[in-house]
């Protein structure tokens, strides 16, 4: 490569409309003209990196959202050559109105509010313990922290079958409580055939495979503490527990609240576990909006129900934004 | 246990550790500890090992169950799964639409990333916001819009009517990731190869990339795990069984009248072992870049 400036750039910076120029401040011996000319090359080269992106993004992603948008006033079956516009009754229908939706979305609701409930608080409680007692044991923590990610890892639908398996009326959950003694606690229809278990189970499941991450998340926020502030705490006649209460757990509260954005959000959208593992049964006690919202776009046949689906879509996504506004308040009174 | 207030003084403890009770508590505890990150060990890979165990097993002996380790165990199961029920195709076909998917992530989003981190142009700002934002749509929101458009495109069922918005449902995350890696090269780096007379593509592909190598690994692996597992998507697109991935052949499994749990354990198995290898073989990459997904 010589090292003498050529104007290799021109070809393309010829094409360009020229860009502002900034107060040419910088300008070296050259002039504002060639500043002006690369600035609008780097434009342009700017626009060419970002161009496949942008394209992909346009199609599967404004579009898709815009016409999801537009379906949610529409009613539609799939297949009749144009929509009925209807306005907002989809969400009305949803809401309120409908008897043959509306108390089918307030019993989901209220389940995926359990969830949401649930979830979260629950991850917390597990992953922060066990984030503390891994990052005080020395030895194995490399091999314990890989052993705590195969949820994670293998999560998915292999691994919600394989939880399906054991938790049948013969499966392996059922019989190691015999074999502790505690044969009273097991389900003979099933942890998720009987009504009253099905929900609590798939909570469980829920948190299982949640806990990898916020465990992941609070060890990296504890080894990023300061030693000299635990000491310090020591010093000051805190003990173990203490410490951790008093001083660890309000240090790593922006990572609270990043875990239980998370899971409010995956607890308010996913459903794919409970597609799997229960399809919302035993008859819709483990029902969530999101696997009603999948029911109602796909699997309704011919009844016209694709703008009922797009609504509840939007209604969920209008959810998610609330809680993210909130937690970002809650984040900044905090910090 | 009682101590002598005096032993469990912080002093002490952090000292010499002299009063014996206070390392017998030391040592109690730490056992205890032990037990404990044991436990949810045992948690945590507990129905992996069940999956494992039936696997292993054959038709009999799995519908005897209760015991973990099978009497009888058996290759025949697995190798009865993968040729006999397609699972061999279904890999192949999760093969093609995960490599498919990676590699254009990588391209498509090292490029928009190289673009929001070094250079300027019009727009750029409000362009990187409108991808992040994407992260808050909910996915069964878009889903049954994309199904109806990729219909009237005549890509739906084919597995690029997958990939595309796999690609694109993983813009946030790479968008985000990449930029940050883009933005930590030295900018004098990028100011001496210009001088030497480099264009852009090449200032890109043979610097920035091979400088970034961590971050183009870690996109890799967070976009290669959920698109192997994807069910939600590839279920309502995929109709032709030929072209099934490997979570729809398990499903097909899954939905017999009477699902035998063994060739379903053993299906699950061959989905679950190249995650498994490909997070143990790269770790580091993995953890790296969920961290830095999150904070970012």
């Amino acid at each position: 490569m010589s090292t003498v400036p050529r104007p290799a750039l021109t070809e393309t910076a010829a094409a360009g409309r020229g860009a502002t120029p900034r107060p040419a401040g910088a300008a070296g011996p050259g002039g504002g003209r060639r500043i002006r000319r690369h600035r609008t090359y780097e434009a342009v080269s700017g626009y060419l990196f970002v161009a496949p992106a942008v394209i992909l993004f346009a199609v599967m992603g404004l579009y898709t959202v815009g016409y999801g948008f537009l379906l949610s006033f529409a009613q539609w079956n799939g297949f009749a050559p144009h929509w009925d516009w209807v306005g907002l009754q989809n969400y009305k229908d949803l809401l309120w109105q409908n008897p043959a939706y509306a108390p089918r979305l307030h019993h989901a609701a209220m389940h995926t509010l359990y969830v949401m409930i649930a979830v979260p608080l629950l991850t917390v409680l597990v992953s922060f313990p066990l984030a503390v007692l891994l990052n005080s044991a020395k030895r194995m923590q490399g091999v314990l922290r890989s052993v705590y990610f195969v949820p994670y890892v293998t999560s998915g639908i292999a691994v919600f079958f394989a939880w399906q398996y054991i938790l049948q009326p013969d499966g392996a959950v059922n019989t190691v409580l015999g074999s502790l003694g505690l044969g009273s606690l097991s389900q003979p229809q099933g942890w998720l055939g009987n009504p009253h278990t099905a929900l609590p189970t798939m909570i469980v499941v829920t948190v299982w495979g949640a806990v990898p991450v916020a465990m992941l998340l609070y060890l990296t926020g504890l080894q990023g503490i300061d030693r000299s502030v635990l000491e310090a705490s020591q010093l000051d006649g805190a003990g173990w527990w203490r410490t951790n209460v008093s001083v660890v757990w309000p240090l790593v509260r922006p990572i609270t609240s990043i875990v239980v954005l998370l899971n409010l959000r995956d607890s308010l959208q996913g459903f794919q576990t409970f597609l799997v593992m229960t399809n919302g049964g035993p008859g819709d006690h483990t029902n969530v909006l999101g696997l009603e919202a999948y029911r109602l776009a796909f699997l309704k046949d011919l009844a016209p129900t694709l703008g009922l689906a797009s609504a509840l879509g939007w209604l969920l996504f209008a959810a998610a934004l609330v809680i993210a506004l909130i937690n970002l308040r809650v984040m900044r009174s905090k910090t | 246990m009682t101590t002598i207030p005096l032993a469990s003084r912080p002093g002490r403890v952090l000292g010499t550790g002299g009063a014996g009770a206070a390392r017998a508590r030391r040592v109690s505890a730490r056992v205890l500890v032990g037990l404990l990150l044991a436990l949810y060990g045992v948690i945590s890979i507990y129905p992996f090992l069940w999956m494992v165990s039936a696997a292993f097993k054959d038709q009999i002996e799995v519908v005897r169950g209760g015991h973990l380790i099978p009497h009888h165990p058996t290759f025949a199961t697995l190798a009865h799964t993968w040729n006999q029920l397609h699972f061999f195709r279904y890999f192949v076909n999760s093969l093609e639409v995960t490599l498919l998917t990676v590699v254009l992530t990588l391209v498509v989003y090292a490029a928009a990333g190289y673009a929001f981190a070094v250079l300027d142009f019009p727009g750029r700002g409000a362009l990187q916001k409108l991808f992040v934002a994407l992260l808050f749509v909910p996915g069964v929101t878009v889903m049954l819009p994309i199904v109806l458009l990729e219909n009237k495109m005549g890509i739906l069922g084919t597995h690029i009517g997958l990939v595309l918005p796999f690609v694109n449902g993983g813009a946030p995350l790479s968008v985000l990731l990449m930029t940050g890696a883009f933005a930590a090269v030295p900018k004098e780096l990028r100011e001496s190869a210009r001088v030497d007379g480099a264009n852009e593509f090449h200032i890109f592909t043979r610097i920035y990339l091979p400088l970034t190598r961590p971050a183009l690994i870690t996109v890799a692996l967070i976009t290669a795990i959920p698109t192997w597992n994807e069910y939600l998507l590839t279920r309502v697109s995929l109709n032709d069984e030929s072209t099934y991935t490997l979570p729809l052949g398990l499903q097909s499994l899954a939905s017999e009248n009477v699902p035998h749990y063994n060739n379903l354990m053993a299906g699950a198995l061959i989905v679950v072992i190249p995650v498994v290898l490909l997070f143990l073989s790269l770790q580091r990459y993995f953890v790296n870049g969920l961290v830095g997904a999150v904070k970012g």
